[in-house]
């Protein structure tokens, strides 16, 4: 038996099998997903993980280096994000996502770090060794919210969809913010004084960061796309460039010691227009399928070693400082959300209402980010006690608010349901309405700022395309656009399944008397019309038919691909009904 | 009055929807809204744009038609109770509403328009009959004197619940 030889590789694959076999265990009892995130069955399931190697081998189980986080297993949760980000809304309100992301976190940073400060000044806590610095590195590694956990709760139960960019677009940024503010501290932490020429430096150097970070990614976007210009001959590797080159520009961006998630992000969202139009439709799937796969093998793992980690002796466990943290990551989301709602609210007409506020607030889950950026830091004597911190807060947040926010929510929500049910009429005129609104706001193109869209229009239509695109087609009506995007096969089969539906009415069955609404138009007012049932099933049948309004932002589901949700196949359904009555 | 500053965000959107350069916008100019390609209700607003046996709208008629969403503004409320409604009054939304399901103009919605409407909006499982019985229905919830259809009054009337306001005035988030 020669384990020596394969041990590394084999060890790997084995914890990627538990992590993938948990997963399916989870979602084989349907209802558990609900009622309990997944990142808390995966901490769980690391948890046991870890005590059973604890036991059998009496020391610590193994700790997630630093360095496997930031380079392999983070680059594929940020290029998935990036990727599957709609790129329009998300440059419409880049404005209020730069608010939320920066200024947010940057005052989660400070306020946590200062009044940790203050908590360590207390002398019978014997924390008074903890410096300003570090209470600041500490605040900068634990500010890193990872909103994306929560938002498959945000989908199911609010009603601002528009709010799903914001959270969307936060949780990305924050990432990049949290990195850069966290290796600045680091480098304030190891010299011996500080000026004030080093702080402005500080300043400067996030700039730099920042957008040093966006034109690598830009750069290697557009060779990307320039290269997937040639591959038509061999279409099979036409996926790995798109993998190649993003990756390349995390690792080059890190390299200069600029942000690599910004430029991993740029690269995506640069490159995606032209390589989706130069390659072939299944490298196109391929793509998606394995971005997809990655970030979710990614993201189980990262979850499992945390529960592994936290059983064994890496930490110091001083409750007064941790308690406090927790506290103070809750008073000061909280207090964020609210300044930043108020000054965002102030010039909008669309609100951002108290319940979406709630959510944004408590859905601050921590994750990742944090768990890794504690283990980077420098060995110093205080270092468990922070590794302790973290890890509770992220237990906490993970499993406490993770499990709570929906039931919270739901508690909310019924204050607002105690209004009567609406009529039938009311419920068609409101959807009305509605599609009537989302029309309307299609024309009027509501998100404003033409002048730098219209001229980085221009620049593409001019430069960029000739030189990116393999082929370049003549715009056609929109409707056989779309129409001819849908694979041919998939709408037949739709439209015979349309004029099945007509022939049988399988719903024939809701209604009671199947003759007496025949007879409606000429008799006048029969009594099956004011009968409660029919009504329940008139009330019923429509919430279940009528057509949903189109979303401005799609749906972001960690596990399913964007093309196969329900309002994708709402829209091919209509896009067919109204090619027919062309 | 629209500001300067949504004049000239309009007109810059006008500008870029119109293809062809003329300074008019044809039906085929909205039905390349991609978006609006997937709205149910997508040929009725295009058509709403456009005067009666007209092919062409101009920047006045697209501004017009754009007019009715704009939002009250709390100031608008008080003043001038003696002019003309403005375009985007509660009452001048809902009669824009009306006048898309009421496609004969007899200032009525008949059993036969609300068919219509209905049938775009709902999906393939829905069968002619319960669709005949929705509609019954709503007509039977709102109709006041008895004609079985839906006057612009009783129109009123069903929505007053509603918050027309903010279900018909254009929304911004930057």
């Amino acid at each position: 038996v020669d384990y020596q030889h394969v041990q590394v590789p084999f060890e790997i694959t084995l914890w990627i099998m538990l992590a993938s076999l948990a997963k399916i265990g989870f979602h084989l009892y349907n209802k558990l997903p609900s009622v309990v995130p997944e990142s808390c069955l995966l901490v769980f399931v690391g948890l046991i993980m870890g005590g059973i190697i604890y036991g059998l081998n009496d020391k610590s189980p193994p700790v997630m280096d630093s360095d496997i986080f930031f380079l392999y297993l983070l680059p594929p949760i940020v290029l998935e994000a990036g990727y599957f980000m709609p790129s329009r809304p998300f440059f419409e309100n880049i404005g209020t996502i730069l608010l939320y992301a920066v200024v947010g976190t940057i005052w989660n940073v400070f306020g946590i770090g200062f009044s940790l400060y203050g908590i360590c000044q207390v002398k019978s806590f014997q924390l008074q060794d903890v410096s300003l610095l570090h209470n600041l590195l500490f605040g900068s590694l634990i500010a890193a919210v990872d909103p994306v956990a929560v938002l498959a709760v945000f989908e199911e139960i609010h009603v601002n969809e528009k709010l799903h960019i914001l959270v969307f677009g936060e949780s990305l940024l924050n990432d990049a913010v949290t990195v850069v503010l966290y290796k600045l501290f680091r480098s304030f932490c190891e010299m011996p004084a500080i000026k004030t020429m080093d702080v402005l430096a500080g300043v400067g150097k996030f700039f730099v960061v920042g957008i040093g970070g966006i034109l690598v990614g830009l750069a290697f976007g557009m060779i990307s796309a320039f290269t997937t210009r040639f591959t038509k001959t061999i279409r099979v590797i036409e996926p790995l460039f798109v993998f190649l080159y993003s990756y390349l520009s995390y690792l080059t961006a890190e390299m200069f010691h600029l942000s690599g998630i910004v430029a991993i992000i740029a690269c995506a969202m640069g490159m995606k227009r032209y390589v989706e139009a130069n390659i072939s439709l299944k490298s196109h799937t391929t793509i998606k399928y394995f971005m997809k796969m990655w970030s979710s093998v990614s993201d189980t793992l990262i979850f499992i070693f945390l529960g592994v980690s936290t059983i064994g002796e890496n930490h110091e466990w001083n409750w007064p400082y941790i308690f406090f943290t927790v506290i103070f990551c809750l008073i000061w989301r909280a207090l964020g959300v609210l300044v930043l709602t108020f000054f965002v609210n102030r010039f909008h007409v669309n609100t951002v209402t108290g319940k979406d506020q709630f959510i944004i607030a408590y859905g601050g889950l921590r994750g990742a980010i944090c768990f890794s950026l504690v283990f980077l830091l420098p060995d110093f004597h205080r270092k468990k006690l922070f590794i302790a911190a973290t890890t509770v807060v992220i237990l906490f947040t993970v499993f406490v608010q993770g499990m709570t926010i929906r039931p919270l929510v739901d508690l909310l929500d019924v204050k607002k349901k105690r209004e009567s049910a609406p009529t039938v009429g009311e419920q068609i005129h409101i959807r009305f309405l509605d599609h009537l609104l989302a029309g309307i706001e299609d024309i009027s193109g509501h998100w404003g700022q033409y002048y730098w869209k219209d001229k980085l229009e221009y620049f593409n239509s001019k430069y960029l395309q000739k030189f990116l695109l393999r082929e370049y087609d003549q715009p056609k009506s929109s409707i056989v656009l779309l129409y001819e995007k849908l694979e041919r096969k998939h709408a037949i089969e739709l439209a015979e399944a349309g004029q099945l539906g007509h022939a049988l009415s399988p719903l024939h069955s809701a209604f009671p008397c199947s003759n007496s609404h025949r007879s409606v138009t000429t008799d006048g007012k029969p009594e099956d019309i004011l009968n409660p049932d029919v009504l329940e099933n008139i009330q019923e049948i429509l919430a279940r038919n009528l057509f949903r309004i189109r979303r401005t932002v799609p749906a972001y589901n960690r596990h399913t691909l964007p093309g196969e949700t329900e309002p994708a196949e709402q829209a091919k359904e209509i896009l067919i009904l109204r090619h027919r009555s062309l | 009055a629209v500001s300067h500053s949504q004049i000239t965000r309009l007109y810059s959107r006008f500008t870029s929807l119109d293809k062809g350069e003329n300074g008019t916008l044809s039906r085929e100019d909205f039905q390349r809204i991609p978006e609006l390609a997937i709205n149910p209700l997508g040929d009725r607003i295009i058509n709403a744009f456009f005067s009666e046996g007209e092919d062409q709208v101009n920047f006045r008629g697209f501004m017009r038609t754009l007019a009715h969403f704009r939002p009250i503004e709390d100031n608008e409320k008080s003043k001038d109770q003696n002019g003309p409604e403005p375009l985007n009054s509660r009452s001048n939304k809902l009669h824009f509403a009306f006048r898309l399901y009421d496609l004969d103009k007899d200032d009525k919605i008949s059993r036969d328009e609300l068919l219509q409407v209905l049938r775009m909006m709902v999906g393939v499982n829905i069968s002619d009959e319960q669709l005949g019985s929705i509609a019954d229905r709503t007509i039977q919830e709102a109709d006041q004197d008895g004609d079985s259809a839906i006057s612009f009054a009783e129109f009123v009337k069903v929505l007053e619940k509603v918050d027309v306001e903010q279900k018909m005035s254009i929304r911004f988030l930057h």
